[in-house]
């Protein structure tokens, strides 16, 4: 099974029959989904369906337990069942991806273009903001542990506080450079996060419910702030949310699992008609 | 520079550097002046080592998150490196008695066979770091804490005798007494016995400093803070540990060669697992991410163990009555008692995560410089002669 040759109609990201069994219990089942350059795509679902689980695959978090994941084109996690999951395993195709297993580490995938945040906010709490992101430019840095430490490198250095400063004040953070990241509102924590993420110059940014905990009108803001920044940093995104507002709102499609299992996609509009959609939503007794 | 906050950080960065600068001066003139039998220079020695080697472990275990306890380990084979080739020919026969003047034949300048001491240290943690960096944090605790033992157990094992002296001491190299400037007749024209430990501590920790400082300081922090994330923000884990492991490492060997001077002899069954535990707790009780911290509390901790409570082993009497408790031993206990109310009550340490820049900055007044205040005083006197003159 070789990589696909890249092309124009490569899509960014491909995820082909992604299964991920914990023990007993698939959290990802048989997943397959697709996306394009520039879209923005959303996973939707009720709670414990199996959305981070596909991120967690999806950024070398997780191996998966059978299935393969492209990222334009060339593969970034390819497995099947192994060891104990070979007895175990209750997905399907368990022997379509037997050839050559891919496993990346999630810096070698970060370094390759897939930025994330995460549900739980996970800044690094001893650090400032401006720290912050300049931690998540260190992946991009041409000079070593020994001309950092003696300030050889002061060209890179400055060139690297220069695009921090710029950053920084697009998403409008610049005034709190110096704070303790932790120490900022949530709804701050969460921009800055997404700050961070930009900061290792992705061209996939993943958002695992950004607009978790914000009240309307932040959601409003963060839809726009999501829509500018695609433009400006030339991104295709894909987003985990719950917040139907937001989702509706900027989704071009959208992916609906439960259960591990892909129920609907297509556009906000069909989704929002899909019968097993609602029936999903409701059934499941969600509250939000 | 028109940013306050920068310029007040640059002036707190300033006096910092002051305030070392008075402290190196202080020791080089009171090593010029105080006899040098003093305890003060025991514990100046002592202390400056002490210093180097717990900052080289906060590098790892209050920076990187990483929980070792192989410090003595790598201490150990710091300091016989250093006295292996710095042991000049004409004692070899005599140190080596039982070994036939042992097998190494030729000797190093001091400087460079300290940086062999941390090059050695550093060449074992890369070796073990492989396996063992991967363990979780306790694992890793007792795989580093056996590795040193094991080290130790080595080190005197008898068919390396002609290398290591098998178990007994090394002797007779270069210790700090030979930075002495000495006159023609044999006497000192400049004390640096003191100074000259304190200047490589110095630069080995303002080398920590830096790198603490530098992209990769805030990758260690980032792994500190959390694993996951740093990850995801593409910071090799493997990596970025292994090379926080060697570089501790390279200077607890460079804090052992030291050692080795202050002591004038080594023997490895002396680096013991309770010399690493000395090294963590003075980490806590500085405040573990804290280099400061490490320094102060290294300097207190050899004082108090070597001088300051040394009056506690000795019967005292007052007039006609004896002081109850004091006698041989009653230091450790008093010893251990205020440890373990550090580590109950202060849990923080001395300075928390602060730095000297920081508490220079949180002083009151103390950031404002000279020219500021007699400029205020100045507007402060005019204000009040308009007053006067209306
Ligand atoms: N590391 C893990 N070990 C065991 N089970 C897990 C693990 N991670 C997730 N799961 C399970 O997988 C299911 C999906 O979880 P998750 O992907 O977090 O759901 P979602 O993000 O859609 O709310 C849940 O039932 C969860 O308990
Ligand atoms: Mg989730």
């Amino acid at each position: 099974m070789s990589d696909k040759k890249p092309s124009s109609q490569t899509p960014v990201l491909e995820i082909e029959h992604l299964t991920m069994q914990f023990g007993g219990v698939i959290a990802v089942n048989d997943f397959s989904m697709h996306i394009d350059q520039g879209e923005i795509v959303a996973l939707i679902g009720p709670n414990g369906a199996g959305k981070t689980t596909a991120f967690n695959c999806v950024t070398g978090v997780y191996e998966p337990t059978n299935g393969q994941v492209l990222f334009h084109g060339k593969a970034i996690a390819r497995n099947h069942p192994t060891g104990k999951m070979k007895k175990l395993y209750a997905g399907l195709h368990a022997d379509k991806y037997l050839a050559d297993p891919v496993r990346l580490t999630p810096d070698r995938i970060t370094q390759m273009g897939i930025a994330r945040t995460f549900q739980n906010i996970r800044l690094f709490s001893g650090m400032t903001v401006f720290d912050n992101v300049m931690l998540a430019m260190h992946l991009r840095r041409k000079s070593n542990v020994f001309s950092q430490t003696l300030r050889l490198n002061a060209a890179e250095e400055k060139q690297m506080r220069e695009k921090a400063e710029k950053l920084l004040k697009t998403v409008d953070l610049w005034e709190v450079r110096d704070e303790m990241a932790t120490s900022l509102p949530y709804g701050r924590q969460r921009l800055l996060e997404i700050s961070r993420a930009l900061a290792t110059e992705p061209t996939l940014l993943l958002l695992d419910e950004p607009a978790a905990g914000m009240n309307p009108q932040e959601t409003e803001e963060l839809s726009r702030f999501i829509k500018r920044i695609k433009g400006q940093f030339g991104l295709t995104v894909f987003v985990i949310e719950h917040h139907m507002q937001l989702v509706m709102g900027i989704s071009d499609r959208i992916y609906c699992i439960d259960f591990g299992k892909l129920i609907a996609e297509g556009t906000p509009v069909q989704i929002q008609n899909n019968p097993a959609v609602i029936e999903a939503y409701l059934g499941g007794g969600e509250d939000e | 520079m028109t940013n306050p906050k920068i310029k007040k950080k640059d002036r707190a960065l300033t006096v910092s550097w002051i305030v070392v600068a008075a402290v190196y001066a202080a020791v080089f003139a009171a090593e010029q002046v105080i006899s040098p039998n003093s305890m003060l220079f025991t514990v100046l020695k002592k202390g400056a080592t002490y210093a180097l080697v717990a900052v080289s472990m906060n590098l790892l275990n209050g920076f990187t998150g990483i929980f070792s306890l192989g410090q003595a380990g790598f201490m150990l084979l710091g300091a016989y490196t250093y006295a292996i080739f710095t042991i000049p020919l004409e004692h070899r026969s005599s140190v080596y008695q039982y070994f036939n003047g042992g097998v190494v034949q030729f000797t190093l300048p001091w400087f460079l066979a300290m940086i062999l001491a941390g090059l050695v240290a550093a060449f074992f943690a890369w070796l073990i770091g492989l396996p063992v960096l991967r363990l979780k944090s306790d694992y890793l605790a007792i795989a580093t804490l056996g590795f040193a033992e094991i080290i130790r157990a080595i080190l005197q094992w008898n068919q390396l005798g002609p290398v290591t002296n098998g178990s007994n001491m090394l002797r007779l190299f270069p210790n700090f007494n030979s930075f002495n400037i000495l006159k023609a007749d044999g006497s000192v024209a400049v004390y640096l016995s003191t100074t000259v430990p304190f200047l490589i501590a110095g630069v080995c920790i303002g080398l920590i400093v830096l790198l603490l400082h530098s992209g990769y300081g805030r990758a260690f922090k980032s792994i500190r803070d959390d694993e996951v994330a740093a990850e995801a923000m593409g910071v090799n884990l493997a990596h970025h540990k292994q090379l926080a492991f060697c570089i501790s490492s390279f200077f607890a060997g460079v804090g052992g060669a030291m050692l080795a001077m202050y002591q004038t002899t080594v023997q490895a069954k002396s680096f013991t697992t309770a010399m690493t535990y000395e090294i963590l707790l003075m980490v806590v009780i500085g405040g573990v991410g804290s280099v400061t911290g490490s320094v102060i509390s290294s300097f207190l901790f050899v004082a108090c163990s070597e001088w300051w409570l040394r009056f506690l082993d000795n019967e005292q009497f007052i007039g006609d009555f004896q002081v109850p408790l004091l006698r041989n031993g009653f230091r450790l206990v008093v010893f251990s008692i205020i440890i373990m109310v550090v580590v109950l009550f202060f849990r923080r340490g001395i300075m928390g995560t602060r730095e000297l820049p920081d508490v220079i900055r949180a002083l009151p007044g103390a950031v404002r410089s000279l020219p500021e205040k007699m400029r205020a005083r100045r507007e402060r006197r005019s204000a009040s002669r308009k007053e006067a003159g209306r």
